[in-house]
């Protein structure tokens, strides 16, 4: 089970003071939280190196974290940041695709969890851009692919999925 | 593909080599800000001096009204950005945007008067104008300065919208310090040549903020 709100900003406070046991525990409680937040939203081979990525940059910020807040929506901030980065990166082939087998195995509670938080960011974006980014960016399917099961031209998928990545990226602290 | 052990062990090296850090204080940004607009007030009061006219009752209301709306504008958009380096799901930055609508108003205010007035080619606007654009300008680099550095010791993750209230924070607080030494009072000066210095430094701010407080 993973720590609540109130212990990982206690932990936090400790960390930024110094606190190497607190900071342990503090990443490691902050690691099973991403790796659930994350799950759905990449590839699962992909899922340890974004988990990383985010404590690193954790590690890097932390005097960023404002302890008179909350501590999950600072958390969550900074693991979207990533994300948006690590989407833009990322652009995979159908060596990547995602298969059965590979898939994680959460509870359905946790897979509508995860699904509602994604769709809490797409909802943002027009349906042409959300749909070519989640084949693309999220499900691993070639450009080819994605025009085809869309019905929009290869440069319209490419330009969707820029513009729709932009979009995010303007987005990344909305909460509603 | 990464194993568990990779991530402890990556968790450990950081744990070990953790140091202290400052505590996030909005407060201290807003002291950065304050310093540097204190600063910029003396070099424009030393090298432009201080329009003792304003408090000796010779200002138009115009200005006071435009150099409200300017310090409210900078106060707005330097909170807005003094809060980005803190990133938080929920963080709202409504403020600014609706202090530069009103300051929007002004150019307006400017343009109807003087298509009623018929006087468009206003002279002072022509002969002094550059000169009040680019000293607001210059006026506000100590600030823009001051709040990139602020930028990049936080984590912002709204870049562009951290470069446009950059622009607009030292844009407005640089053109209401320089304002303070300027004795034009006219709506058509005021309205045009006070407004552009803030308009020109958000999109010098949209275009050079997001690369260089990028993490």
């Amino acid at each position: 089970m993973i720590a609540d709100e109130a212990t990982l900003a206690r932990l936090m406070v400790a960390s930024q003071k110094g606190d190497k046991v607190a900071y342990n525990v503090l990443l490691a409680e902050a690691g099973l939280w991403l790796e659930r937040y994350f799950r759905r939203r990449v590839p699962p081979h992909q899922l340890d190196d974004l988990v990383q990525d985010v404590l690193l940059a954790i590690h890097n910020k932390r005097s960023s974290y404002d302890a008179a807040r909350p501590f999950l929506p600072w958390l969550s901030a900074i693991a979207r940041y990533r994300w948006v980065d690590h989407l833009r990166k990322v652009y995979k082939h159908e060596a990547d695709l995602l298969e059965d087998g590979d898939a994680s195995v959460d509870s359905d509670e946790d897979v509508v969890e995860a699904r509602v938080s994604l769709e809490r960011l797409f909802v943002n974006l027009p349906e042409s851009q959300a749909k070519v980014i989640e084949l693309v960016k999220l499900e691993g399917h070639s450009i080819r692919e994605a025009a085809a099961k869309t019905g929009q031209s290869e440069s319209l998928v490419k330009v969707n999925i820029h513009r729709g990545l932009k979009k995010l990226s303007a987005i990344i602290e909305k909460a509603e | 593909m990464n194993t568990p052990s990779t991530r402890e062990n990556l968790i450990a090296g950081l744990a070990e080599g953790l140091e202290p850090v400052r505590q996030f204080k909005s407060r201290d940004g807003a002291l950065w800000v304050a310093l540097a607009v204190t600063l910029t007030g003396l070099g424009v009061f030393v090298i432009e001096g201080f329009w003792q006219g304003m408090l000796q009752g010779e200002a138009a209301p115009f200005f006071w009204v435009t150099n409200g709306l300017l310090l409210l504008l900078g106060l707005a958009a330097a909170t807005s950005v003094i809060t980005m380096a803190s990133p938080h799901v929920g963080n709202r930055y409504d403020a600014p945007r609706w202090a530069a609508a009103m300051v929007g108003v002004l150019p307006l205010a400017a343009l109807i008067s003087a298509i009623s007035s018929g006087d468009v080619s206003h002279s002072t606007m022509h002969v002094v104008g550059p000169h009040c654009v680019k000293a607001s300008l210059i006026a506000a680099s100590l600030t823009g300065v001051a709040l990139i550095a602020w930028l990049r010791r936080g984590a912002p993750v709204s870049l562009n919208l951290a470069g446009w209230l950059t622009g607009l924070a030292a844009g407005s607080l640089g053109t209401f310090v320089f304002g303070l030494s300027c004795p034009l009072d006219t709506v058509m000066h005021l309205g045009v040549s006070h407004i552009l210095p803030v308009a020109i430094s958000a999109v010098i701010g949209r275009l050079i903020v997001p690369p260089l407080v990028r993490w």
